[in-house]
């Protein structure tokens, strides 16, 4: 299954504040980042990406149609995921995040879930005992993985760090 | 196959060629053969036991993020990766103007006649009596300290008014610390109710109380070569008799002769090329090793391993998760093209004053100089790389010094302002010993018991530990003071603190 990127368009922040924005000092905790998809045609989104910017908690509403009878509606797939565990300090504050999405045969519609914890259960087999010779042939899917970068040219131990034999040098370089 | 999986398996093949042609990798791989004929393993479900394994255990780090670039991973944060470039910018210019101020090259090849004397001498090159009043360190770590001082995260405000959090030292950037419960927790084989040595084995406690059995376990250890248990087992402390085999078993380091060529190799590097960096070390430990009471003896080991070092190109493997980058040159004519590229020195690394001090006290456990290199190497790709760059990293040198005055100022805070009222910030006096992991300052006894902990917990986490509970030993003194140099006499001489009763009582005994 290939993935692509979906080209989407990410619209500036907008500030939510209660009272006027000009008179009122307080600094607003809760920004609004809105993306649409130009694309007309339907597509499942697996995976969003992004670099954090000192955002501590993060929510994700989707804007879903169904079918051409009933009106589109929002949705709150994510509710204040966290991304930095203390937010007064650095952790967490310029990291690179993805939200997979989880399915569950159960909905008809999939839903959003936070970056996979340890705690997840596996799904559950439904079919009983997997087919011996397809998990023997992934088996040796890796195993052959391995053996490539082994038998592959190994980078050299001792290493050289002269070109031809000569390392005059005169001045460090600045770039 | 999905993405997350070819990730991982690209990442299994990675660690695989990594450990290749190591001890551990022959070991693992018996292990793995050994397993795989017991009946509870199920080979339809391994795939996915391991990988759930993984993530559980939290022994290996979660994957890095695929979009993540290479210099996320050397250092996350863009300030900190931006204030090394400055720092490194300064190093380079300070080291070219010595160059052309001393017309003195970076490098040459040494004439034959050069190489033989020195290949000659190569035992004893502490004789030597060299003019080199003309050169001068490149750096000194308080002009290191300035720029800590000086780093600022751009998307942090402070605010104008004081309160409880503000923080009144030194270091202004937000980074995560432990606090005491959190200290008690991971060093939690510290407590009192925990036998060390450095306490318990001291002239008045019976050996059958502890130490003998102590022994015992670490020479079964030894025998089963169990690195995993070793470094478990060290965190009380090692045993004199058993401390060299240990640390050697905890870093991976068995001396096979393909070790003893490839530091032969490095020898032969040095006969070959001269590096103005070498004369730098001469100096550096000419002027202060060879005057230390507990380090003079081993000057010429001193020489030998730190000019080997220098071109050790393995080292280069490090920069991957260093915020720091190895210095770049060109062979003279040859300027901008990137085929006659090189990095100077070879292993990347402009030592700072007194790097000698990360070296020496492995003198007193390695008698063979390759054993000896081999040590010291995997200690500063490990541990002491994280002294001298600026980085976000728990143990590294900015998280250490936030951590000694969050400490001070949360637990002592009676003392802390008042130092701080005097013109005496702490940091300043306890720098010098956390960049030196204590190097020089504490008794060798001492220092290889701190040491030993380091090695335990896989953390420098408790340099800035002891640099606080020194503190709040000579707190009494410290407090009638009235001025910095007074504060540095009362704290000048370390050499007779005991370093295990100091980290308890601090972490264990002190009411909080």
């Amino acid at each position: 299954m290939s993935r692509v990127s979906v080209p989407c368009h990410v619209k500036g922040t907008v500030a939510l504040q209660v009272g006027d924005v000009r008179t009122s000092h307080g600094r607003p905790g809760v920004l609004v980042i809105d993306v649409t998809f130009p694309s007309v045609a339907p597509f499942e989104l697996q995976e969003i990406t992004f670099k954090n910017y000192y955002t501590a908690f993060l929510s994700i509403r989707v804007r879903q149609h169904t079918s051409m009878h009933t009106p589109a509606k929002w949705v709150t797939c994510l509710r204040d995921y966290c991304l930095m565990p203390d937010p007064h300090s650095e952790e967490g504050a310029q990291e690179y995040v993805s939200l997979f999405k989880h399915q569950s045969p159960s909905m008809t519609f999939p839903k959003w879930l936070s970056h996979p914890g340890p705690c997840e259960q596996p799904v559950p087999l439904l079919e009983g005992l997997p087919d011996p010779s397809r998990v023997s042939s992934e088996v040796q899917q890796m195993w052959a993985l391995t053996e490539m970068i082994r038998a592959s040219h190994t980078s050299a131990r001792i290493g050289r760090f002269d070109v031809d034999g000569c390392y005059d040098l005169n001045l460090l370089s600045y770039t | 196959m999905l993405q997350e999986e070819s990730d991982i398996s690209l990442i299994i093949a990675q660690i695989v060629q990594k450990l290749k042609g190591s001890n551990l990798y022959a070991q693992l791989e018996r292990q793995a053969w050994a397993s795989l004929q017991r009946p509870e393993i199920k080979l339809e479900s391994l795939k996915e036991d391991i990988k759930e394994f993984f993530k559980i255990s939290g022994l290996f780090p979660l994957p890095s993020h695929p979009a993540a670039p290479p210099e996320h991973l050397k250092e996350p944060l863009v300030y900190m990766r931006k204030a090394q470039g400055s720092w490194e910018k300064r190093i380079l210019k300070s080291l070219n103007s010595m160059c052309t101020e001393l017309s003195i090259p970076l490098a040459r090849k040494r004439p034959v006649g050069e190489q033989k004397e020195l290949l000659n001498k190569w035992n004893e090159m502490g004789t030597d009596e060299p003019d080199l009043s003309l050169f001068r360190p490149v750096y000194a770590p308080k002009d290191f300290l300035e720029v800590l001082i000086n780093l600022r995260n751009p998307n942090y405000e402070n605010g104008d008014s004081l309160s409880f959090r503000t923080h009144l030292g030194l270091i202004q950037v937000p980074l995560k610390v432990k606090d005491i419960p959190e200290l008690k927790e991971c060093f939690v084989e510290l407590g009192l109710n925990t036998g060390q040595l450095g306490i318990d084995d001291s002239t008045q406690v019976p050996p059958e109380l502890f130490e003998n059995e102590h022994v015992r376990i670490g020479q079964k250890v030894l025998a089963e070569q169990d690195s995993a248990a070793a470094q478990q087992y060290i965190r009380q402390g090692s045993p004199t008799a058993l401390r060299a085999e240990l640390w050697a078993l905890i870093l991976n380091i068995s001396s096979q002769p393909e070790d003893i060529l490839y530091y032969e190799q490095l020898k032969t590097n040095v006969i070959q090329h001269d590096l103005l960096v070498d004369s730098l070390i001469y100096k550096d430990v000419k002027l202060t090793a060879s005057n230390d009471d507990y380090y003079f003896v081993f000057e010429d080991y001193l020489y030998q391993v730190l000019l080997c070092f220098s071109r050790d190109t393995s080292v280069l493997n490090h920069f991957a998760y260093n915020s720091a980058s190895p210095p770049k040159s060109y062979i003279r004519g040859k300027l901008g093209l990137e085929e006659y590229a090189v990095f100077y020195p070879p292993n990347g690394k402009i030592l700072s004053i007194n790097f000698f001090l990360s070296v020496a006290p492995l003198c007193f456990l390695y008698h063979e100089p390759s054993k000896l290199y081999q040590i010291f190497r995997e200690m500063y790709v490990r541990f002491f790389f994280r002294l001298h760059s600026i980085s976000s990293h728990p143990s590294g040198i900015v998280s250490l010094c936030l951590l000694f005055e969050t400490l001070l100022q949360t637990y002592l805070p009676q003392l802390f302002y008042h130092l701080r009222e005097i013109g005496a910030q702490p940091l300043r006096i306890s720098f010098k010993w956390m960049v030196r992991a204590f190097s020089g300052y504490l008794a060798t006894d001492q220092l290889l018991l701190l040491w030993d902990r380091i090695l335990g917990y896989n953390s420098l986490e408790i340099l800035a530990v002891l640099a606080a509970a020194v503190f709040a030993f000579r707190a009494v003194n410290l407090m009638e003071v009235t001025s910095l140099a007074a504060a540095e006499a009362v704290l000048a001489d370390l050499s007779t603190l005991k370093v295990m009763p100091l980290l308890q009582i601090f972490l264990f005994a002190t009411v909080t």
